[in-house]
């Protein structure tokens, strides 16, 4: 018992007992000043995730990470963000509005239930989505996040681009604003610009036949180049430090990298019979054309059939235009899987072009975002701001993955921790990423302390 | 001394806070604690089972038995790298004790029973802590129990064996990357055998001379107990919440080499080094029952052999009180790259304080007190980027009893 007594004693003794005092980190602004941070760009930069715009998504855009940390190194006032008032927010697809996507379980033509991405609310009618976005908030700035989805380095410069994207309009100060006529209202000694993946991105998800690719010159607000330039200018009006970030490359992008070339898996000799045969009048035709195009298939794994409009066939046989996709050539994350399964698509029926990025045009998007890349870097140099080289760090996540905080970083859909259930845009663990890749660029531009987050802090794609 | 105080004991020990190198824990004993934890070359009675059973041939009386017990309050604070994030452990104290008993067989022959806890480590962290991934909580416990015998071959020198039973407990918990209450919890037991095997040498009146070698013991664990917390979806790939996993952890061999010098009739001085073979532990490998392909993992630990030099004073004041005083330096065993917070082990600053109470000859009311500082360092786990400065400190307070006749 005096032993028990003596160790209830010691207990109480923890009183004495100090915590070791760590103190190893000084957060410093360096030579740069961060009172007032602004931030331009695009649905990276707004914080769209999941497919829409929401509340969450918003707060944990790698810019408002970013102006959290800036707090230690002498950012004041709040970071305003133009919220969009709903956890379900709003995105578009197709034309149609629609809430975030979360991962459930859908059920395929064949009944087979499997974990998928669904609407978080697919009851949400077009009337309450139209609200959620067409709500002005105006007059609630001036935003320090002036990040817009959808937009092209030209938009940013275009007056009453709010009247085009709904986006912007709903937060504009004034109705003919251009974005870049917001940076006076907030008047940033710092700034960040992250921009140019919807100059090609538009291209590519839509397989390259719904939008162009912005080119390299040209005037201000429509030429990359002049457009970038002009954008730094506006912020250089009162913004003394900056820093800008590159694009990834597609490939890095699970939306371009998700879905297999050759998802056709045929496991019967009677149906590779049945489908060389269908083909025999194909290969007929095109051996008589003299091109080398043919469609065989073959136990196992079979490339899709795709509709490509580029195979010159003469008058009358535009229904020719068809040949099997290459290993290199990538399928969109948005092909109905259905039509896959069940609709014949890929075999019976070529893919429709929307849907495949062909190897022309993965080389015309891989050359514009090299093009583009150069433009930032140069202008990062001729105007002496940090420079974030996101494509290297998102390459490196799509081979070898980037683990930190034990968090492991691959461009993988879904499971990767990088990219949210879009494929497109990144999870909350991914912009926190982000925000430390910048960070890194600007203490070592400006030999800055900002101090980095912990990952492992922040959320990844929450499964049901 | 009934079975049953023991025995309560026993189920009153709580998990080893780690506070030296690796995850030994070197309190056996309240004098030696108070000497710098010497004790090869010290003749201890009955504490001698654990730190050298050949000094227990020369025991000074014809029965001995000590009990006692340290309370261990420590403290981690961590700063991750390049952040201003700080983290610290909410451990909550814990508390190895001892008890032995030996007994004068004949001329030549001691035997006796030791059942103590050398190796144990706990940690607490938060459990949304950044190092979650890797770390939420940690409690290893083990308790030895060692029978023993020695054999005097003369008067100046003693030898004695002991084998040593280790019963080990684990349990960890580290969250997974699927959401905040995502994780995994395991728990498991081992039962293993080791020995322990001393030389006490006394070339003259003053000066006493120990050697003593306490072999590994692996704590082992099979078919432990393995729950993982994670959504539907991943059960369905096949993680199910209940499984079993193996595992096994090295306790690291010592060998002890020590000298005591009588340099008065009241002042004793303890000189002593521990070479700790903790290259044993190199990986942490965890097999799993099911789904293995997934889930097993093999960890890189690359602990090295480390060697703690110390020093421990006994000053006899008069018949009543005696006072003792000691530190060491514990280098840590760890690699600087493949440092966890599961083991925050550090260069560790120690002293100690001591002092014996005598109400009669028989009996002695031993007090401790242990302070010690992990000296901060910045370190890293590599396979997890996951890297930052650690600090640590312990505070051991501790009580025994000794009893001799």
């Amino acid at each position: 018992m005096k032993l028990k007594i003596s160790i209830i004693a010691l207990a109480l003794t923890g009183m004495w007992a100090c915590q070791p005092e760590l103190n190893e980190f000084t957060p410093s602004k360096g030579n740069a000043d961060f009172t007032t941070y602004m931030s331009a760009g695009n649905s990276l930069t707004a914080g769209y995730s999941d497919g829409a715009l929401y509340k969450s998504g918003q707060e944990n855009s790698y810019a408002a990470i970013l102006a959290k940390q800036l707090e230690t190194v002498g950012r004041t006032g709040e970071f305003r963000i133009p919220f969009i008032e709903s956890e379900d927010g709003v995105g578009t697809r197709g034309g149609a509005l629609v809430t975030k996507m979360k991962m459930g379980f859908s059920t395929d033509c064949k009944g087979v239930q499997s974990p998928s991405p669904v609407l978080a609310n697919p009851n949400a009618t077009q009337q309450e989505l139209a609200v959620l976005i067409g709500t002005p908030v105006g007059a609630n700035g001036p935003y320090n996040n002036v990040g817009v989805p959808g937009a092209k380095v030209g938009h940013l410069l275009a007056p009453g681009y709010g009247s085009l994207n709904p986006y912007y309009g709903r937060f504009a100060s004034a109705p003919g604003n251009a974005v870049v006529n917001e940076f006076a209202t907030v008047q940033p000694t710092f700034f960040s610009l992250w921009i140019g993946n919807n100059d090609v991105l538009g291209y590519a998800t839509s397989g390259g036949i719904g939008d162009v690719i912005t080119p390299v010159s040209g005037d201000p607000g429509f030429g990359f180049a002049a457009s970038y330039e002009a954008i730094v200018q506006y912020f250089e009006f009162t913004a003394t430090a900056g820093v800008v970030a590159n694009i990834p490359d597609i490939t890095s992008v699970p939306f371009f990298t998700t879905v297999p070339y050759n998802p056709i898996v045929l496991t019967d000799q009677a149906q590779v019979d049945a489908l060389n045969a269908g083909y025999a009048a194909y290969n007929g035709a095109m051996q008589l054309f003299g091109s080398e195009l043919r469609i065989n298939w073959t136990l196992g794994q079979n490339p899709m059939v795709i509709a490509d409009a580029s195979i010159q066939v003469p008058a009358g046989y535009e229904a020719l235009k068809m040949r099997q996709i290459t290993a290199e050539e990538l399928v969109l994350l948005s092909i109905p899987q259905d039509s896959i399964k069940c609709g014949g698509w890929g075999t019976q029926k070529p893919v429709p072009d929307q849907f495949i990025l062909t190897s022309p045009e993965k080389t015309e998007v891989a050359n514009a975002v090299t093009a583009y890349n150069q433009v930032i870097e140069q202008v990062a140099i001729a105007h002496d701001l940090a420079f974030v080289d996101v494509n290297a760090y998102m390459k490196q996540a799509s081979s070898t993955g980037i683990k930190l905080d034990g968090v492991m970083f691959t461009n993988t859909f879904v499971t990767g921790n990088l990219f949210s259930t879009d494929g497109v845009h990144l999870t909350p663990q991914g912009n926190a990423a982000v925000a430390n890749f910048f960070i890194d660029a600007i203490n070592a531009k400006y030999s800055a302390s900002i101090p980095k987050v912990a990952v492992s802090q922040y959320n990844a794609v929450l499964l049901p | 001394m009934t079975k049953s105080f023991i025995f309560s004991l026993l189920f009153a020990m709580a998990g080893m806070t780690l506070f030296a190198g690796g995850y030994q824990v070197r309190l056996q004993g309240n004098k030696s604690t108070g000497m710098g934890l010497t004790g090869t070359a010290l003749n201890l009675g009955s504490s001698s089972i654990f730190y050298n059973p050949g000094a227990l041939s020369l025991m000074k009386d014809k029965m001995d038995f000590s009990v006692g017990a340290s309370g261990i309050i420590s403290r981690i604070t961590f700063e991750k790298s390049g952040s201003d994030y700080q983290a610290e452990t909410e451990n909550p104290m814990s508390t190895p004790l001892y008890v032995y008993g030996a007994g004068k067989i004949s001329e030549k022959w001691t035997v006796g029973l030791g059942v103590y806890t050398p190796f144990g480590s706990s940690a607490k962290w938060a459990d949304d802590w950044a190092g979650k991934l890797l770390i939420q909580n940690i409690a290893l416990k083990a308790i030895f129990v060692q029978p023993t015998v020695a054999y005097k071959i003369n008067d100046k020198l003693g030898i004695g064996a002991g084998f040593v039973y280790a019963h080990g407990t684990v349990t960890l918990e580290k969250g997974l990357n699927y959401g905040p209450d995502a994780g995994v919890k395991l728990e498991g037991t081992s039962s293993n055998m080791g020995f322990n095997v001393g030389v006490f040498y006394t070339p003259c009146e003053k000066i006493a001379v120990g050697v003593n070698y306490r072999s590994k013991v692996l704590a082992e664990v099979k078919g432990g107990d393995a729950t993982f917390t994670v959504p539907q979806i991943v059960q369905l790939k096949g993680i199910v919440t209940e499984n079993k996993f193996d595992a096994t952890l090295p306790m690291a061999g010592n060998l002890d080499v020590g000298v005591s010098y009588q340099a008065s009739e009241k002042l004793l001085v303890s000189l002593e080094v521990n070479w700790v073979m903790w290259s044993s532990y190199d990986t942490l490998n965890f097999v799993f029952e099911e789904k293995g392909d997934l889930l097993n993992s093999s960890n890189p630990r690359l602990y090295k052999d480390s060697f703690i030099p110390r020093v421990g004073f006994e000053y006899i004041l008069n018949d009543m009180v005696t006072l003792r005083a000691g530190g060491y330096y514990d280098p840590s065993p760890t690699d600087e790259s493949y440092f966890t917070p599961e083991t925050v082990s550090l260069n560790t600053l120690a002293f100690t304080l001591g002092l014996s109470i005598n109400p009669t000859e028989k009996l002695s009311i031993d007090l401790s007190y242990l302070q010690l500082a992990g000296l901060k360092a910045e370190k890293t786990y590599l396979p997890d980027s996951f890297g930052g400065t650690y600090k640590s400190a312990a505070y051991i307070p501790g009580i025994g009893v000794s009893y001799h006749f």
